[in-house]
């Protein structure tokens, strides 16, 4: 019997809790010394700590590690996701039908463009480049809402960036679940699998979506107006929904966008109020960041950087045809527009997730997309957030900054 | 010297001081400099105009004859920003306070004015995102300008009573009626007009004041009513902005026909112990509404400010009838007759809808007419 037997094994097995909260403290730090010292946005910060622990850094976070803490970034993403939803809101929409379109215009030109420009000039397979078209049109949601939330922004062109960005997230959706499909059919099974896997996705995404909001506003009715209750509701309603749509292999984008436009939508009787995830929520952020940033594989700039750098050139140029084109009906100043394109620029985990999704849905094309993508997102991650403070900033909206 | 510019009598114009909130937790929001860019080019009567912090705006009318020119174009005015804030996904609401705003996240309007005001007043400043209604009465000359003044006075727990709008502030009911006017009181030139009995003593006291150096024009006193002689008005101030465009004409009505029967009462003078009790008075209404209890400064009686209403306006009817303002007054009468004001309606709402975002959600909604 050894008398020691209560000490540790040296050295000691660390263990995934510790890493999790290096992972929070360092993402909080690195956020911090970059707006601090660079006045750059603390997102773009605690992807710059990802980075740094991660395997294209010091390698402190290994891939095994990154995939046990997928959880907590699906989970994040899902409460992103759902504050989006909360943003769609269709009243607006029906009142301002150039809005809409205004939408779908961007997202169209984006896609279409990074197509051509993929498919002609990069050689790309035209299956290839409608994917990564398709993951072009979204802009990322954690990235918008978080630096909004920092800038205290409120104005014309933060709200319309962010109810843009909902619309582009549903046609980037489905411009790859439906779209591309059906325009591919050689990469495909037979007709059944054609219509029902599409059709199983979205209507099963919607259903649980829908049953999810009702259960939401029920709980939310029962808990009362009380903020600090409903955010233990909204938390319980995303953890449900996200688990649900995996064990369904549902998508977690669209269940979770639609339920957080359900509750703000379908909510006559006005149980719900609107819950600001404040310093809890940003708890969340922190993580995904982080993790998305360790997860950036930065050697692709070298193999495919040309390509990455012309997806996000093209990008920018077809959101902002778009965003221009449509600016005089919907109201906006054209100096305003150019700001909303810019701000419509960052793209991160939700990219990630698209292609993961395109992962399943076409898995001989994966590599060929990830790379193209994935080299957009890494120079995105950095200079995205930085885009979108600066619009933001430039269009006078920013109010008294959190310090 | 201070020239008092001669217009038509007892013409009527309105200002209201409007808010603008989002339609996500109607929270105010950034929204005049976009508002007022959408508005730009729509054909409305009167006009539509920044104010100190972005997030409100004042819309006034034009010189209007009565109560149905008034009513007529803060209609059209109403329809022409109610468009353009759909459009911007804003919300417009009246009410002298925002129940839960926090002053100190305003953002004051990018002007040299307001950004001389903010520098001088700091938190007061911000503090003043309140919202009143102002009604402007013509009048012929600068001396029956400081009559009327004097004469409309005591009446101001009258407009204080049947316009408060704001019993709540930072999330929390205030227990005033209209807990705007306290905001007002925080100003150094906040208050009334001095006893003064002419326009030639008035212009005394004004070069007075500009000789210490404390005021640069009419702009400058925080007065409850003040003369506005390149208007050729005098100006009630103490209302606050009601939640629907209808009470605000109402509002003008009644000044109108009190204005009439008082500039028609050739015995009326001023009594020199007005003013003694004049804040109490106005505490009282601001505090209770119609519950409050007020002093005549004459006969030294306690009167409740209810019965008072009810009887002054009974009194103003024939009168209000002969202006073309009869239905205005008469509005009023109900109202007060059941001692209805938005302020009770407001608390209403919060008992009903349970959180003061759905409270103002449902005064966007009164101020829309839907």
């Amino acid at each position: 019997m050894n008398d020691l037997a209560f000490l540790p094994q040296w050295p000691p097995l660390l263990n995934q809790m510790i890493w999790v909260g290096v992972l929070l403290a360092v993402g909080v730090a690195g956020g911090e010394l970059v707006q601090r010292s660079l006045r750059l946005p603390r997102i773009t910060g605690y992807a710059a700590a990802g980075i740094v622990l991660g395997p294209s850094g010091l390698a402190l976070i290994g891939q095994p590690l990154l995939d046990e803490l997928t959880v907590f970034a699906d989970l994040a993403l899902g409460l992103v996701l759902f504050e989006l939803g909360q943003r769609l809101d269709l009243a607006w929409l029906r009142r301002s039908p150039p809005l809409a379109l205004m939408g779908v215009a961007e997202a169209l030109f984006a896609g279409v463009l990074v197509f051509f420009v993929l498919n002609y000039h990069f050689g790309q397979t035209p299956l290839v480049a409608a994917v990564a078209g398709a993951i072009a049109m979204s802009t990322s949601p954690a990235v918008l809402i978080r630096v909004a939330a920092d800038l205290r922004a409120e104005g014309q062109v933060t709200e319309r960036a962010l109810i843009l960005t909902a619309i582009n997230s549903v046609i980037a959706f489905l411009a790859l679940t439906v779209l591309i499909p059906w325009l591919h059919l050689e990469y495909r099974g037979g007709w059944v699998t054609m219509l029902v896997q599409p059709l199983y996705l979205i209507a099963g995404s919607l259903v649980l979506a829908m049953l999810a909001a009702q259960a939401t506003l029920k709980l939310a009715q029962l808990v009362g107006k009380h903020a600090g209750r409903q955010f233990i509701v909204v938390i319980a309603a995303v953890v449900l929904t996200v688990g649900a749509a995996v064990a369904l292999k549902l998508s977690v984008l669209l269940a979770l966008l639609a339920m957080g436009a359900m509750v703000r939508n379908a909510d006559r009787a006005r149980h719900f109020i609107v819950v600001d995830f404040g310093d809890a929520g940003q708890l969340f952020y922190v993580i995904l960041f982080v993790i998305t940033g360790a997860r950036l594989d930065l050697g692709l700039v070298g193999t495919a950087g040309a390509a990455g750098l012309a997806f996000v050139l093209v990008r920018f140029v077809g959101k902002a045809l778009g965003v221009l084109a449509l600016a005089p009906m919907a109201g906006l100043k054209l100096r305003q527009a150019g700001l909303v394109a810019v701000a419509l620029m960052p793209m991160s985990g939700l990219a990630v997730v698209l292609v993961h999704e395109t992962a399943t849905l076409y898995p001989e094309i994966r590599a060929a997309v990830a790379s193209v993508v994935l080299a957009g997102v890494v120079i995105l991650e950095l200079v995205g957030p930085i885009a979108t403070q600066f619009a933001i900033r430039r269009a006078g909206e920013a109010g008294a900054e959190q310090g | 010297m201070l020239e008092f510019k001669t217009s038509e009598p007892l013409t009527l114009g309105v200002e209201l001081e409007l808010q603008l909130v989002n339609t996500r937790d109607y929270n105010l929001t950034r929204g005049a400099s976009d508002l007022l860019a959408a508005v730009a080019k729509a054909k409305h009567p009167g006009e539509i105009k920044p104010e100190i912090t972005e997030s409100m705006i004042e819309v006034c009318t034009s010189v209007c004859g009565g109560y149905a020119q008034v009513r007529a174009e803060l209609d059209a005015i109403r329809q022409v920003l109610g468009d353009a804030a759909a459009k911007l996904n804003l919300g417009v609401a009246g009410g002298g306070t925002h129940p839960f705003q926090k002053w100190s996240e305003r953002r004051i309007y990018d002007t040299p004015r307001f950004q001389r005001v903010s520098e001088l007043y700091g938190y007061l400043a911000k503090q003043f995102t309140v919202f009143g209604q102002h009604i402007h009465v013509g009048v012929r000359s600068g001396d029956e300008a400081v009559r009327l003044i004097h004469g409309l006075a005591r009446y101001m727990p009258h407009f204080i009573a049947l316009s408060a709008s704001s019993p709540f502030s930072l999330g929390a009911d205030t227990q005033f009626d209209s807990s705007r006017l306290n905001v007002v009181n925080a100003f150094p030139l906040a208050g009334c007009m001095p006893f003064v009995r002419d326009w030639e003593e008035f212009e005394v006291y004004f070069e007075q004041m500009r000789g210490f150096g404390i005021v640069e024009s009419m702009k400058d006193f925080y007065w409850d009513i003040r003369p506005k002689p390149e208007y050729g008005t005098i100006e009630i101030r103490v209302c606050d902005t009601p939640l629907t465009v209808g009470r605000a004409a109402e509002l003008a009505a009644y000044a109108q026909a009190l204005a009439a029967s008082l500039r028609d009462d050739l015995a009326w003078s001023p009594h020199p112990s007005l003013y003694q009790v004049y804040s109490y008075n106005r505490f009282q209404a601001c505090r209770f509404g119609f519950g409050a209890t007020v002093v005549d400064p004459v006969t030294r009686e306690h009167v409740p400010l209810g019965d008072e209403i009810v009887a002054t306006l009974t009194r103003c009817l024939p009168r209000a009838e002969r202006l073309g303002g009869s239905e205005g007054v008469a509005a009023l009468l109900k109202a007060a007759a059941a001692r209805a004001n938005d302020a009770r309606t407001l608390r209403e709402l919060l008992e009903k809808r349970g959180s003061l975002p759905d409270v103002v959600r449902a005064a966007c909604a009164a101020w829309t007419g839907s």
